[in-house]
């Protein structure tokens, strides 16, 4: 969100006229500079990490080298392996992540409109929020197999109640005022949902959705390490079991990469869904 | 012909938290006639935004009734139209979408709507902005997004509660001067709120003078000050003869009511 904020800054009137409001900060100036400190920052680590494992300081017992995991990583690209656990991961992130928005958005908005809702899941909601998703495994296991299904109720159940908390506060944070308004000029109750509380509180619900989004990679993972044949957490625990830690460390930055790649698609969509915003942060 | 708006011995206690009750307004009896401008005059926590809000519908009076052409106002009133001094934008839409919102509500179709939207925002000076969002506009600007909104919806009294307060003095001089072409061309009936003597005295028909704390009318004043009127009014001197008649109304309450509690109700 502080990204889009700044492209706003920076960005030219889309018209000659002017906007009353000055654009204030200009980071485009320390942009060249900072991404040369980046890319050297980058460098001196991967020179480092070669030094180290390359004079025998550290064994490749415990770190292989830079050449090995790119040698690594390359044999896992060529035979696909690598492409399927990404999919294979992301595909059961997405489902259980889009399972926890079709439950939680809802929920949570009815929850922060009408007080019994929150009267009544309030006890629920209070007694789940501190389970780890992990520790629904054995549950799962024993109603659902250690298939797909089984993967993507894990993401659901440590995803949901984040949605969740973030809709509720999202919604709830609505200036009433705004609520005033819309019903002084004529709004229906439909119309004051979907008019202003939705759109109001829609950009806090995206945020949530985001953060969620990563905590339901940490879900899908933590779940293929224990019980599964196929995707990145798999990947890495069999890259462990047999002492193979290019394995694990080529599994390890290919999350990386796809988490930053679903983040950056995320920003992307919030960007389209929300174009009022960029002008709003300061 | 009675008046469009009527309070009749309104009082507005508030109950907060476990405090002992605030009594807000007491007593409280007024009459707007169709196409007056009626200026609330007062310091801050008077019970001047209570009375708006009971006007609007937002709260309702603890005793006696508040009227609109002779009907009871008992719940939000979208024929008094508000213009907050927040503004109340809805900054997930353009001005455009803004400014057809009432029109939308009312069901009227969206080429129509789409005419009178550019009729008032025309008429507020922001032409070629239609399309930009509330956050890409200055202050006055917005105010005046706000002003063509409530506008457009078309509502019998328009109630404004100190909606040019947050503006500097040359932009609140300038939308003073386009509020009192409008309201002469349109003829819409106004209650307006303020505690500035000035703006009462270059605005209003009828200036009511509230006492702080309960909240009540202290005088009635009329101002007699030319029409059409312009902004340029304010060296003339009747203006200067009138103002020194308010301040003697005023003066001693404006003074010990700066230390005063704000009223609970007010946002």
């Amino acid at each position: 969100m502080a990204s889009s904020a700044a492209h706003g800054a920076v960005a030219p009137p889309r018209t000659g006229r002017p906007t009353g409001r000055p654009t204030g900060r200009r980071p485009g100036r320390r942009a060249p500079l900072a991404l040369l400190l980046k890319c050297g920052s980058v460098g001196v680590f991967l020179l480092a990490w070669y030094a180290a494992t390359r004079s025998g300081w550290i064994s490749p017992v415990f770190l292989p080298s830079p050449g090995d995991v790119l040698a690594q990583a390359t044999a896992l690209l060529r035979s696909g392996d690598l492409l399927n656990a990404v999919l294979v991961s992301s595909g059961r992130v997405f489902a259980g992540f889009a399972l926890a928005g079709l439950v939680a958005v809802p929920l949570g908005i009815v929850m922060a409109v009408w007080w019994p809702a929150r009267a009544i899941m309030d006890p629920f909601v209070s007694l789940l929020r501190p389970l780890p998703s992990i520790t629904w495994i054995p549950l799962t296991i024993l109603w659902l197999g250690i298939g797909e299904s089984q993967k993507v109720a894990i993401v659901f159940l440590g995803s949901w109640i984040y949605v969740l908390f973030y809709t509720l506060a999202s919604v709830r944070r609505v200036d009433p005022i705004l609520i005033r308004a819309a019903r002084n000029l004529g709004a229906s109750d439909f119309a004051v949902m979907t008019q202003v509380i939705l759109p109001a509180s829609l950009p806090g619900i995206i945020a949530g959705l985001k953060i969620t989004l990563a905590i339901s990679w940490s879900c899908v993972l933590s779940a293929e390490m224990i019980a599964a044949q196929t995707g990145l957490g798999a990947l890495i625990w069999q890259g462990k079991d047999w002492g193979d830690l290019a394995t694990v460390l080529v599994g390890m930055v290919g999350i990386s990469i796809t988490v930053l790649v679903a983040d950056g698609l995320a920003e992307r969509l919030e960007r389209l869904l929300l174009p009022w915003e960029r002008h709003r942060r300061p | 012909m009675p008046p469009i708006l009527a309070a009749e011995h309104v009082s507005k206690t508030f109950q907060v938290g476990r405090d002992e009750p605030l009594l807000a307004v007491r007593n409280l009896s007024l009459q707007v006639e169709e196409g007056e401008f009626v200026c609330l005059l007062g310091a801050s926590g008077c019970g001047k935004t209570t009375v708006l809000n009971m006007f609007a519908g937002f709260t309702q009076p603890t005793q006696g009734r508040v009227l609109l052409r002779d009907r009871p106002i008992t719940g939000i009133e979208p024929r008094c139209g508000v213009v907050f001094q927040s503004y109340a934008l809805f900054h997930w839409k353009t001005v455009q979408g803004n400014v057809e919102f009432g029109l939308r509500m009312q069901g009227v179709a969206r080429a129509e709507r789409r005419r009178r939207a550019a009729h008032f925002i025309e008429l507020v000076k922001l032409g070629g902005f239609e399309r930009r969002y509330p956050a890409e506009l200055s202050g006055g600007m917005q105010q005046r997004v706000t002003l063509a909104r409530i506008l457009a919806a078309d509502p019998e009294v328009l109630l404004m509660d100190e909606p040019f307060a947050a503006l500097d003095a040359m932009t609140r001089q300038v939308m003073q001067e386009e509020l009192l072409r409008i309201q002469e061309s349109s003829g819409k009936t106004v209650l307006f709120i303020t505690h500035s003597i000035d703006e009462a005295l270059i605005l209003a028909d009828r200036i009511v003078v509230m006492s702080a704390l309960p909240g009540q009318v202290k005088a009635i004043l009329p101002n007699r000050l030319p029409r059409p009127r312009h902004v340029s009014v304010q060296l003339s001197a009747e203006y200067a003869r009138l103002k020194a008649e308010v301040w003697k109304e005023v003066g001693f309450e404006v003074r010990p009511a700066d230390a005063l509690p704000r009223s609970p109700d007010r946002r």
